[in-house]
């Protein structure tokens, strides 16, 4: 598999007054294309500042970020918007519709943005994303008008509309009840199936994280341990989900960082 | 692509209703009054241009001064004829022209006196001028007369005939039938009187018809000791008054290459230049080219006055709706600073980011600058069409009127139209550029 998401020693420092916070200390990691992976941690453990640079909206202090060939340190913010338009999904924890478009021109706004394709086509292409994440009834609805799970699929719509190669989620399932989030991981993982596409997810979320290929976890800015998820289990392994990583995938784990 | 931003900010707007609101309102007033203020200083130039190419000039005046001695200076043009006939054969787009004799002198009735100008006319050219001269109510000029109109101006055609205007009339005590006497200056500096009869009495146009009477063109030669052979002006009437600049400068190449003496350029009525003449050293004729306005300069503070006052509250009112706009779009900008975020997180680039908010307040300026010109058009014709008389006689004189005139010119409507649109768009350009230049991860973790 070729790999998708490169991380070389990356540093991020934000200002905070008078003194530098380092939210992630010389970080390395690799994600393949296809994968279904999630980054885990505690609270301002440094999980969205990885998922910020992995999308493109942030960039490092220092290290290399290397997101579907391109090193993203030598791209200018105009390059960085097309990055992010034509190979990169967003699905955000708060849903972040746009409030005054109804699902079908929420969905539709990246391929306009995009203008590639045709009315018609633009339209097959939208009603085809509505129909595999189940809101074709509510085509018209604006987002005021929806539950959070409806919200939350039509955010994973918008973000597979334009047949990305990489979907980035910040905890999508934190702001959804317990029934609605595992629909939602399930939806993503079937499509990550159907599609190929490659999801990073961050995520506390145990349910989560025993449908993930593979859990990073991150504690501190430092990623202390990578490993296979339950769904797929390394041939030999016992199946145990991202919880109990280190004890149980030793062998598989990736990298630490120095 | 835009497509969707316009939607967008559209929908915005309307979902921001009591802001949107109270900005369509503010935006729409100033529209309306500036294009209200716009079409009373039109009417003001309208009643000036009536009122200048009726009792004063022509659009362009071919005058001049004839001097005897090096000091004298009378306001004359010898051979008038010919040089009425080489302006008919050089003009472009002319319509027709008129020979108007100038006197100045005291009319004098058994109750009161008048200094006014004395514009000698030939009746049988005159169609124009007895089509816009309207006859006064006998009750304007008499107290206690009727509300007849009373005599004939085409009566001027006879001799010895005078046409006053209704404030003259009231201050010299006559009516139709009665004569005064005129008493003026020859050209050689003797007292001549002639006893003139009224023939009609003319409604005011404002501050001119104050000082300017009419008669018959042999009697204005008679008083003068004039020659026949000599006029006032010659003055020229064009299909398009908006031509009479350039058709003016070109007169001026034709009679110097006719040989004629010409004096410089000097935008200003003509009994301004005695003084200046005078103390010139030449004698004989040199010709004066003017136009309407010119003539009429000394009334040019009245529009400018008022266009300064309009100039005024507009900037005034302008720097208000400013400040109201930058405040309204920096707290759009601060309430939608996620989704600004979120935008940009899926591809919006930053000129698309600029392009959005921007659309939002011109498409708020837009559609409140043309309703606000809508509402102020319409007041402004319906104002107009009421034919409103003006109760005080000095805001008479100032707008050269007895009746409120407003003109609403199309250019002007647009004008406002796209100055206040602009305005709103560039109010709203610091916000909007501050929005595009938002780093999405900023935006994105903004806090309301």
């Amino acid at each position: 598999m070729a790999v998708i998401v490169a991380l070389k020693n990356v540093v991020k420092d934000y200002p905070l007054g008078a003194t530098t916070v380092r939210a992630l200390r010389k970080v390395d990691l690799e994600i393949d294309e296809g994968e279904f992976t999630v980054i885990a941690g505690p609270s301002g453990s440094g999980k969205s500042t990885l998922l910020n640079l992995i999308g493109c909206i942030d960039v490092a202090t220092s290290g290399e970020v290397n997101v579907a060939g391109e090193n993203t340190a030598t791209l200018n913010d105009n390059q960085l918007t097309q990055l992010r338009l034509r190979k990169i999904g967003f699905i955000f924890q708060s849903f972040n519709l746009i409030a005054v478009l109804d699902v079908f021109q929420n969905i539709e706004f990246p391929l306009l943005l995009q203008g590639r394709l045709t009315t018609a086509d633009r339209e097959a292409r939208v009603m085809d994303v509505i129909e595999k994440v189940g809101l074709r009834p509510q085509l018209h609805q604006r987002p005021s008008e929806l539950s959070g799970g409806q919200r939350q699929r039509v955010a994973i719509a918008r973000a597979l509309v334009t047949r990305p190669k990489l979907v980035l989620a910040d905890e999508p399932t934190a702001n959804l009840d317990s029934v609605t989030g595992g629909s939602i991981i399930t939806l993503m993982r079937d499509l990550n199936r159907a599609d190929h596409t490659t999801f990073i997810f961050s995520t506390h979320d145990q349910r989560v994280m025993e449908q993930a290929d593979r859990v990073v976890n991150i504690h501190d800015g430092v990623v202390s341990a990578q490993g296979l998820g339950a769904l797929d289990p390394l041939p030999g392994s016992d199946g145990v989900g991202g919880g109990d990583l280190r004890a149980t995938m030793g062998g598989a784990i990736k990298g630490i960082p120095g | 692509m835009i497509g969707v931003l316009f939607q967008i900010a559209m929908r915005n707007l309307v979902q921001a209703r009591r802001r949107t609101g109270v900005l369509f309102l503010a935006v729409g007033t100033v529209t309306g009054m500036l294009v209200l203020l716009q079409a009373m200083s039109q009417g003001i130039n309208d009643n000036m241009e009536t009122a200048a190419t009726t009792l004063s000039a022509g659009q362009i005046n071919v005058a001049g001064f004839y001097k005897v001695t090096p000091g004298s200076a009378a306001p004359i043009v010898t051979n008038a004829a010919e040089v009425r006939k080489i302006v008919e054969e050089n003009t472009p787009n002319l319509d027709y022209t008129l020979l108007r004799h100038r006197s100045w002198g005291k009319a004098v009735s058994e109750t009161g006196t008048v200094q006014t100008a004395l514009s000698g006319i030939i009746p049988a050219e005159e169609e124009q001028f007895f089509k816009k001269l309207q006859l006064a109510k006998e009750k304007d000029y008499v107290e206690g007369g009727s509300s007849e109109v009373i005599g004939d101006p085409r009566q001027l055609s006879e001799p010895h005939t005078v046409v006053f205007f209704a404030n003259q009339a009231k201050r010299l005590g006559v009516q139709v039938g009665d004569v005064v006497t005129f008493k003026t200056e020859t050209q050689v500096g003797r007292a001549n009187t002639l006893d003139l009869k009224v023939v009609a009495v003319a409604k005011d146009l404002g501050l001119l018809s104050s000082f300017s009477c009419f008669t018959q063109r042999e009697t204005v030669l008679e008083l003068g000791q004039l020659d026949p052979d000599t006029t006032g002006a010659v003055w020229v009437y064009l299909k398009d008054i908006d031509e009479a600049p350039v058709t003016m400068a070109h007169l001026r190449e034709v009679f110097t290459a006719k040989g004629y003496r010409l004096m410089d350029y000097n935008p200003n009525p003509f009994f301004f230049k005695f003084e200046d003449v005078q103390g010139e050293d030449w004698t004989g004729q040199k010709l004066d080219l003017t136009l309407w306005k010119d003539e009429v300069s000394f009334l040019s503070w009245v529009i400018i006055a008022f266009n300064s006052v309009t100039w005024f509250l507009t900037t005034i009112l302008v720097a208000i709706i400013t400040i109201g706009i930058m405040n309204a779009m920096w707290q759009s900008v601060r309430e939608r600073t996620r989704e600004i975020g979120t935008m940009r997180a899926v591809g919006l680039g930053r000129l698309q980011t600029l392009i959005l908010f921007m659309a939002e307040a011109v498409m708020l300026g837009l559609a409140s600058s043309v309703a606000g010109a809508a509402v102020g058009g319409g007041v402004a014709v319906a104002v107009d069409a009421a034919n409103i008389h003006v109760p005080m006689e000095a805001m008479a004189s100032i707008l050269l009127s007895d009746n409120i005139h407003l003109s609403v010119k199309p250019m002007s409507v647009v004008a406002a139209v796209g100055f206040l649109t602009g305005f709103t768009g560039l109010s709203a350009l610091w916000p909007s550029v501050r929005a595009a230049l938002l780093q999405p991860v900023k935006a994105l973790s903004h806090v309301e």
